[in-house]
């Protein structure tokens, strides 16, 4: 679990908060569009460089950390079946380019969950279901989104408070065969969805009783207004993906190559 | 005029055979701190959601009679226009939460009437400050105690500047101390004019903030007055509504043939009582 907390926002003041989340998700975007363009290791590795700033920036790193052992340890299983279905697929041999390869998708994975990670610490879902509303999403979308990120929480106590009553009752989770614990869930499923069904009922009333629907054009408590910053890091966006794509042209055009890191290291 | 008006409300909800509310009649004038209490499963709660028109509105079923509530029939205007003259507030306050900060949440109902944002603020910082939650504007519902919740639950509430505030028990989830704060806060509120309806069950709690009392019982009111008049007879003790512990003292006391001028509704009360008594009994 603690892996998603790596992805959980934490209220809390930085530059990084204080980003307008239309900017930084097209940072994020940007991010995402570079990594998946390139399938060269160094281009990973200055991808996963870049995000420091962000990091340092936005005073995260603990959070930060969580979600990148959880990175890490996925990626190591990536860069193992990538190794592996090469090895077999070009008759039990591998080269060093093969290896270049492999680690360049794990990192471009981490790379990804960095980028994603850093976005939705520092960015409050109240923000983000406004931004997603001044973005032309239907307000109902928009507040289904904050919603079920404003319940994680709590859902996730009372499963665990389920879990405690069942267990004091003497059920045993961790038993029996594969298939035995999935059933062992059952009786935990049940009454949270049961419980799910009837908060959902309470909500319902509770925002009737606030006048929900009551005018067309709702107004908004919070307001999306971009300022230095934000013009700051939409230029770098931009900027960094025309280099990215100016520099994929001229390797395309076979006018440039990017270097191998492998063979680097190895030489010295 | 009174605030509140029911005329024969009969109520059954959809696919139940019998009534939650049977022949209600009341009223309530503005300005009141009314106190709704009876055994569990009497229709407090279905009384409630008639008052700001969740029933019919939302929870459909049959509804007869009349309720006029701030001038307003319940059948014939839609829950948010009622909303803006009574704010309901329910028992669990995790589930009126909506958004993830205080303030954020305090302005839900403002937003949804599309108020300006000048004025929002302006209600917004009048709600935190009566509500006594400035320092946890910032905060996630998840980070807040249920004390805080309620609060918060309350705050959005009064940011619309009803006239009528209904709190269903909404003291249940919290430790007495907690309670009696948020008690003290209404009683401030209804001070300052807000008319209050208030569901509770511990009446030691709370008979010393009300002046009017309702008592229900399967669907019915069947005493309807001033606390101390309605806590002399022992028809409450009945229906498993806990009198007061003082009031109860003094009501076996009489029985035994010692008399005093009135019947005590807090200890403070009693203890004046039993000190006039004495001065008397020595002149
Ligand atoms: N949504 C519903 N649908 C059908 N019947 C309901 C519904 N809510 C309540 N009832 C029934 O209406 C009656 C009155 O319930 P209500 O919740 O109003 O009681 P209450 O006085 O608030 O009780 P408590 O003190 O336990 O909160 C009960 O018999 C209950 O079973
Ligand atoms: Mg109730």
């Amino acid at each position: 679990m603690s892996f998603l907390e790596g992805f959980r926002f934490r209220g809390s003041d930085s530059l990084m908060h204080r980003l307008d989340p239309r900017v930084k998700f097209v940072y994020v975007c940007v991010i995402f569009l570079i990594a998946v363009m390139y399938t060269d290791f160094l281009v990973q590795v200055l991808l996963f460089i870049l995000q420091f700033p962000a990091v340092y920036l936005g005073r995260v790193y603990r959070q930060w950390m969580k979600s990148m052992r959880g990175a890490v340890f996925l990626a190591v299983f990536i860069l193992v079946s990538i190794l592996l279905s090469q090895y077999f697929y070009y008759g039990y041999n591998l080269l060093l380019s093969d290896f270049e390869y492999a680690l360049a998708m794990s990192m471009r994975f981490i790379v990804l969950v960095a980028s994603f990670s850093i976005f939705f610490l520092t960015t409050s879902p109240d923000y983000l279901g406004l931004a997603l509303e001044q973005s032309g999403v239907p307000y109902q979308f928009c507040f289904a989104f904050v919603t079920a990120v404003r319940f994680v929480p709590v859902l996730a106590e009372e499963a665990q408070r389920i879990i405690d009553a069942q267990r004091s009752r003497g059920m045993e989770l961790e038993k029996g065969s594969f298939l035995k614990r999935v059933r062992n869930y059952i009786p935990i499923l049940i009454p949270l969805i049961v419980n799910a069904v009837k908060r959902s009922l309470e909500l319902a009333e509770s925002m009737e009783s606030r006048a929900w629907g009551s005018s067309k054009k709702r107004s908004s408590y919070y307001t999306l207004k971009l300022r230095r910053g934000d013009y700051a890091l939409a230029a770098i966006s931009i900027a960094a993906l025309s280099i990215s794509l100016y520099v994929k042209y001229l390797v395309m055009q076979g006018l440039i190559r990017i270097p191998m890191v492998l063979p680097l290291i190895l030489r010295t | 005029m009174p605030i509140i008006e029911a005329r024969n409300l009969t109520y059954t909800y959809p696919g139940s055979s019998s009534p939650s509310l049977r022949d209600v009649s009341f009223k309530v004038e503005r300005g009141e701190f009314v106190l709704l209490t009876g055994p569990s499963g009497c229709g407090k709660t279905t009384l409630c959601r008639c008052l700001n028109g969740l029933i019919p509105h939302f929870y459909g079923g049959t509804l007869s009679g009349e309720l006029v509530v701030s001038g307003l029939k319940i059948t014939e205007h839609p829950i948010h226009e009622l909303a803006l003259h009574v704010g309901l507030v329910f028992q669990n306050p995790e589930n009126q939460i909506f958004a993830l900060s205080v303030e954020k949440d305090v302005a839900f109902g403002l937003e949804n009437i599309g108020m300006d944002r000048e004025e929002m603020r302006r209600r917004v910082e009048w709600a935190l400050e009566v509500t006594g939650i400035k320092d946890l504007r910032d905060r996630a519902p998840h980070e807040l105690s249920g004390g805080q919740q309620q609060r918060v639950a309350i705050a959005g509430v009064l940011a619309m500047r009803p006239e009528i505030l209904v709190l269903d028990e909404p003291t249940s989830f919290l430790d007495p101390l907690g309670a009696v704060r948020i008690l003290e806060m209404i009683k401030k509120l209804n001070e300052e004019g807000l008319t209050i309806i208030l569901i509770e069950h511990r009446l030691d709690l709370v008979s010393r903030y009300v002046d009017h009392v309702m008592i229900m019982n399967e669907g019915s009111i069947v005493l309807d007055g001033r606390p101390r008049e309605l806590f002399q007879s022992s028809y409450p003790e009945l229906l498993g509504v806990g009198l007061p512990k003082v009031t109860k003292l003094f009501n076996m006391l009489r029985n035994d043939g010692l008399n005093f001028k009135d019947v005590p509704l807090t200890p403070e009360e009693a203890s004046r009582l039993v000190e006039e008594a004495l001065h008397d009994r020595g002149r």
